[in-house]
């Protein structure tokens, strides 16, 4: 079993302090649904760990969701269930709620932090994908004050994300999509509840007056090495309208990306043609049938 | 590794306690508490044996490091129900012959109860998705979400009289 | 047909209220792991990684030294390694990976687990067979040096009935099709407990455990100790669910429990975590089930051989009565006059293979009632049909030779089919056009032997005591097991004493209280077991109303009636009254006369022993009367299946189900709605899948298992038959109740997408690729 001490954090310079003291040895703790799983399961990240450094306390400075001018900043407290039933968040980037809604249960929502599923890096996390989407940015905060990284990059490897020793993620901060965007999560799991998802995908599209689409987002989870749109999907949709053949064309480039970036699998015979229909349910969520 | 002290509410009363770092909720809730309502199914929060309500939202307390209840409220099997009467969630579960072997039931009420206590007007949908992270190997889960909607049913209809 | 109706009993056919209700929904009942005692230290095993190997070194000294530990034993120190029943307390012969080398007692859960880090092990791996296949193939690793092949002999069980050559020779359609099962775990949400120590007092050495038989428990105990069995006191504690599984894991726990209670002097807890239940609970037997069968142009099936092989794991676990059952069973529920089975199991380096909810069954059901569709369409001929032109009949002859009475099977299905709309939803889906998302019916018809049969004795005790204040106490030998038995058994009890239902208190069982009535296995608690609780209840009342008359309790002042002229005939007990039968008016209230009882030294107890009839069988041909009845069930699942996934949504299911006669309807319909559930996780979504012998699904988060949201809607419906072989008529539901839903998926999976899937379960992978992708 393994020991470690104990460290409430009451002020987020505190935690960098910790952070920073404890070298590598301390690791944080918000929801507790990912690493508290994991301590218990002896995961050989952690063997070296010395403090469970808790964050929970902090949700003054880190649990929130702001709507600021065209920008959405989500504290790295939020939990899935803030997510899921945030006004702002159904407001402007539904497709986040969305996914929120889907993760884990009820119990593993109302403790499971944005900040603390990130961190995790696991590809399958559900409220990645909708922030890929939106090109979001990481806020980290360390000794020297704070920095800024696109989620993207954040992610180094897969299963990895990058933080030095005495940093920890403030926030998220999207963009808000463009007034007329349409979003869609669409998630493919074993169950209804409880599932992790065999695949996930993040789209958001808009349409010209003339019923072209003239902005393009489409995110799948699950099937890289490390979270990433895919602009060749993207791009076909760019200036053309709606149509079931359309979505098709949209899902192939996407498992076309897939097969180019992580080579044939023992599984790919399965996740090629399902990511494909995963990638057409989140556009045809996005604009509803009545084009397909 | 050093003892902490960590003080919370449990079941309405206040309660210091002396753990480990790596205890969590529920090894205090049943070995230094024995308050053993509360139960373990699988240690890694996917079959809701351990659901406890803190601060007013059902959670596995299996992944509640005990350091994190400091100064929260904390509601446990054993704080339902008043003046030794079973609460209305589970009278309907006695009614609606909704247990078999037991062990599950006392997670399913405090989900229950997280739902009715902000949501009374749940619908049998929502009933079935806030139980979705309690499983129940004996039941098939029918007569668990029909009596959680018949107790929400009674407890309107009690709210309603108040009035 | 019958359906529930109110008849003239007073208490069974209610709805009675749990007996054990209260206690659990409040929280308060404890259960084996919520048991605390002074000085009570935890307990933990250490298992092997490897899946066949040796143990070269074992060094414990680390272990030793740490303080607060207070025993480590290894498989070196124990007098006994090897169970009566073949299980390994601890080995150093590693034939799964899951077998224990070492276990350890210590103050605290922490110190149980550095201690378990600190022992030092190297082992010296060894090839190994995992599937049946391999198993099976010439100069095969052996999975137990002492046999010559891995096949389990005592397994091999046939069937030989008419002449099977002439049979095909009558064909004019002959199918042949091969089906496997996979494993699954029982996955009861409490995962195995004990509580070990020496009762001070009694000098017993007591143990309360989560035990499904709490006396076949109890034989581990006084095996690994060397005591008699009355050194033991085993009381089982409240069960956290079953199925099969609380059966060998439970004993072995229990042993190496009360072994380390026995050399610390110390009460021991033993609590498995999720994951060593997972590593050494047993699994259902997955069944590689190679059908071949024949039928003329007219629908009439004149032909069936089969055979049947179940993977056993690493040691012999109830293989063969598994199989036994397996091989009466083996061609459906179906009159066919030529039938030729052979069924064995085969050791392999796996988990071991057990009870499991239906016991053979589903696996069967999942391959013949494919294999009567595939024949159908073979035939050209409508499935319904064709079941009904073969299914069993009033004075049917079944697979062993014996005729069957009160067979309701074919207006079960009638019924159900004409409920659901079946025809005409099967004939539309066919046509459906080629979408996404495509809908499915499915039907499968089962028929269950109740109770063990022939299998091994289906004897019980009941003990009934009626105290001064009319109360009534019984202790019966076999267990609740969370299935409501404790609540069936007192309304058996009320009934057939004529008391209310809410005088009988029925506790734990305890050896000390009542003989070894064998196992509560088989959905044999309600219809055999019960069978001594309604003999002493109606004992006892005779007992009674000999006691009222000779205390000559009944007021006559007023009436030309006189004593001299009462016989024990006149009188009756009902509700707890006495009364005569001739004059319903005249009555004496039951509690007077047990008040009475006790200040004149009558007898106010009874204790009754049931044996059924004998049931000889042939083994070399399988011919012989193998059950005392048979219940009869028949299931319909409605699917939608997304054809760009495989994703299957099981949108309803009815069930219906001859339960004889129902003693609690609402109990029944639990049992019905939990085993559907149960099915729908067989046929869709479980699988332990093993890789060369290593589970790597060990928790919930990877294993699912289904959700509230995942469970379909549900119409029951219970039919009775007026069977009279079981306790009051009634017939076994646990086990029927789950056994048919993966085939009538599979069924409505191909009647949606045209595919078969012969290979459970219909996972995403399967359904849209047509085969398993690990």
């Amino acid at each position: 079993m393994f020991k470690y001490d104990y460290y409430r954090a009451e002020t987020p310079d505190e935690v960098c302090e910790v952070l920073a003291r404890y070298q590598g040895k301390a690791r944080i703790v918000a929801g507790g649904t990912d690493i508290m799983v994991q301590i218990r399961e002896k995961d050989k990240r952690w063997k070296e760990l010395e403090c469970l450094l808790d964050l929970s306390f902090l949700e003054d400075e880190l649990r929130y969701i702001r709507e600021e001018g065209d920008q959405i900043h989500i504290g790295a407290l939020t939990t899935h269930t803030d997510l899921e039933r945030s006004e702002v968040i159904k407001r402007w980037i539904p497709f986040l709620g969305k996914a929120a809604s889907t993760v884990g249960s009820p119990q593993i929502r109302n403790r499971g932090t944005i900040g603390g599923s990130i961190c995790n890096a696991s590809p399958a996390a559900d409220p990645l994908t909708p922030l890929i989407a939106l090109d979001a940015w990481t806020v980290i905060r360390g000794r020297d004050g704070e920095r800024v990284v696109t989620l993207k990059d954040f992610y180094t490897g897969q299963g990895k994300v990058g933080l030095k020793e005495d940093e920890f993620v403030k926030e998220f901060t999207v963009r808000k999509l463009p007034e007329g965007t349409v979003t869609g999560f669409a998630k493919l799991g074993r169950r209804k509840a409880l599932a992790i998802s065999r695949l996930n995908v993040s789209a958001a599209l808009r349409l010209d007056e003339e019923g072209r689409i003239d902005f393009a987002r489409i995110a799948p989870g699950c099937i890289f090495s490390t979270p990433d749109r895919v602009e060749t999907a993207e791009n076909i949709l760019i200036g053309r309208k709606p149509s079931e053949e359309l979505w098709r064309e949209a899902g192939k480039a996407v498992s076309e990306e897939m097969i180019r970036r992580t080579g044939i699998r023992w599984s790919t015979e399965y996740k090629q043609p399902a990511v494909e229909a995963i990638v057409e349910d989140a556009l045809i969520e996005c604009c509803g049938s009545q084009f397909a | 590794m050093k003892k902490i002290e960590v003080n919370f509410i449990i079941n309405k009363k206040p309660v210091t306690v002396e753990a480990y770092p790596n205890e969590r909720l529920l090894d205090v809730l049943r070995d230094t508490l024995k308050l053993t309502g509360t139960k373990e199914g699988c240690a890694v929060g996917e079959c809701g044996a351990c659901t406890v309500i803190l601060d007013g939202k059902a959670v596995t307390s299996c992944l509640v490091p005990i350091g994190s209840v400091e100064g929260r409220e904390v509601i446990t099997i054993e704080g339902v129900g008043a003046d030794g009467k079973l609460d209305p969630i589970q009278e309907a579960i006695l009614e609606n012959h909704a247990l078999q072997c037991g062990f599950c039931t006392p997670g399913f009420v405090m989900s229950a109860k997280a739902l009715l206590d902000e949501n009374p007007d749940a619908t049998k949908e929502e009933i079935r998705r806030a139980i979705s992270g309690n499983l129940c190997r004996c039941t098939g889960y029918e007569q668990l979400t029909v009596a959680i909607y018949e107790a929400a049913q009674q407890l309107k209809e009690a709210h309603r009289e108040q009035i | 047909m019958n359906q529930v109706k109110e008849e003239n009993y007073n208490v069974i056919r209610r709805s009675k209220p749990r007996i054990d209700g209260v206690e659990k929904v409040s929280g308060r009942a404890l259960y084996a792991a919520d048991l605390y005692m002074e000085g009570m230290l935890y307990a933990g095993v250490l298992r092997s990684p490897y899946s066949s190997a040796r143990v070269t070194r074992i060094n414990t000294d680390k272990a030793k030294a740490i303080e607060g530990v207070e025993a480590v034993v290894t498989f070196a120190d124990l007098r006994k390694t090897k169970s009566w029943a073949g299980y390994m307390y601890l080995t150093d012969r590693i034939r799964y990976a899951g077998d224990c080398v070492a276990m350890v007692a210590a103050k605290s859960k922490s110190l149980v687990e550095d201690a378990l880090e600190a022992i030092e092990v190297e082992y010296e791996e060894l090839p190994g067979v995992y599937t049946i296949d391999d198993a099976l193939e010439e100069g095969a690793p052996l999975v137990h040096e002492e046999y010559e092949k891995n096949i389990f002999k005592d397994s091999l069980f046939h069937i030989r009935k008419g002449d099977i050559e002439k049979g095909f020779e009558q064909a004019d359609v002959i199918l042949e099709r091969e089906y496997r099962t996979q494993y699954i775990e029982h996955s009861y949400i409490e995962p195995e407990a004990v509580l070990a120590y020496m009762d001070p007092n009694s000098g017993l050495m007591t143990v309360q455990a989560s035990a499904q038989n709490p006396f076949f428990t109890r034989r581990y105990v006084s095996d690994i100790l060397g005591i008699p069995l009355n050194k033991v006191r085993m009381i089982q504690a409240i069960l956290g669910g079953t199925f099969g599984g609380k059966e060998e894991g439970i004993g072995l726990v229990t042993a190496r429990a009360a072994y380390l209670s026995y050399q610390t002097k110390r009460p021991v807890k033993f609590v498995f975590s999720r994951e060593d239940s997972f590593l050494e609970s047993s699994k259902r037997h997955p069944f590689r089930l190679r059908y071949k069968i024949g039928a003329t142009k007219e629908g009439k099936i004149v032909a069936f051989e089969g055979e049947q092989v179940d993977n056993c794991g690493a040691y012999n676990n109830q293989t063969q009565f598994m199989n036994w059952r397996a091989n009466v069973h083996s061609s459906g529920p179906y009159e066919i006059e030529n039938i030729k089975t052979d069924t064995y199991g085969v050791f392999t380096n796996n988990i071991h293979s057990g009870a499991m909810r239906g016991y053979s069954s589903p696996s069967l059901i999942f391959g013949q009632e494919q294999l009567i569709e595939e024949l159908a369409e073979e035939l050209g001929m409508d499935e319904v049909e064709l079941r009904r032109i073969n299914c069993l009949k009033d004075g049917s002859v079944t697979a062993t030779g014996i005729p069957v009475e009160y067979v309701i099977l074919q207006d079960v299905m009638d019924d159900t089919v004409e409920r659901t709309d079946y025809i005409r939803k099967h004939a539309e889906y066919k046509q459906q056009p080629d979408t996404r998302f495509r809908k499915g019916i499915g039907l499968a018809i089962c028929y269950r032997g109740c109770g063990l049969g022939a299998e091994s004795p289906d004897a019980s005790g009941c003990m009934m005591i009626v105290n001064e204040d009319g109360s009534v106490s019984i202790a019966s030998g076999l267990a609740e097991n969370g299935q409501g038995l404790k609540t069936a058994y007192a309304q058996i009890a009320a009934e057939a004493l004529g008391v209310h239902y809410e005088d009988i208190q029925f506790p734990q069982l305890d050896s000390f209280a009542i003989a070894d009535s064998g196992m509560t296995v088989a959905s044999r608690g309600t219809v055999m077991g019960a069978q001594s609780v309604r003999k002493a209840g109606e004992k006892l009342k005779k007992v009674m109303i000999k006691n009222a008359l000779e205390l000559r309790s009944f007021s006559l002042e007023g009436t030309d009636l006189t004593y001299e002229q009462l016989t024990e005939e006149d009188i009756d007990l009902k509700d707890a009254v006495f009364f005569l039968k001739a004059h319903p008016e005249i009555t004496v209230p039951f509690t007077s006369v047990t008040g009475a009882c006790i200040w004149t030294g009558k007898q106010m107890a009874a204790y009754e022993w049931f044996m059924p009839e004998d049931l000889p069988q042939d083994h070399e041909t399988g011919q012989g009367k193998a059950f005392p009845t048979f219940a009869y069930g028949c299931v319909i699942a409605e699917v939608e299946v997304d054809m760009r996934t495989g994703y299957v949504d099981l949108k309803k299911v009815t069930a219906s189900h001859d339960v004889g006669r129902a003693i609690n309807p609402a109990l029944i319909k639990g049992q019905i709605y939990g085993g559907i559930v149960m099915g729908q996780g067989y046929g869709i979504m479980e699988d332990v899948a093993p890789k060369n012998g290593k589970v790597k699904n060990r928790n919930f988060d990877s294993y699912i298992l289904p959700t509230s949201m995942d469970a379909p809607e549900m119409d029951v419906q219970i039919f009775e038959s007026g069977d009279p072989a079981g306790t009051y008529g009634a017939k076994s539901i646990g086990e029927p109740a789950t056994e048919a839903v993966a085939a009538a998926i599979a069924n409505a999976v191909y009647n949606a997408t045209g595919r078969r899937i012969r290979e459970n379960p219909c996972d995403l992978e399967t359904v849209l690729l047509g085969k398993k992708l690990r």
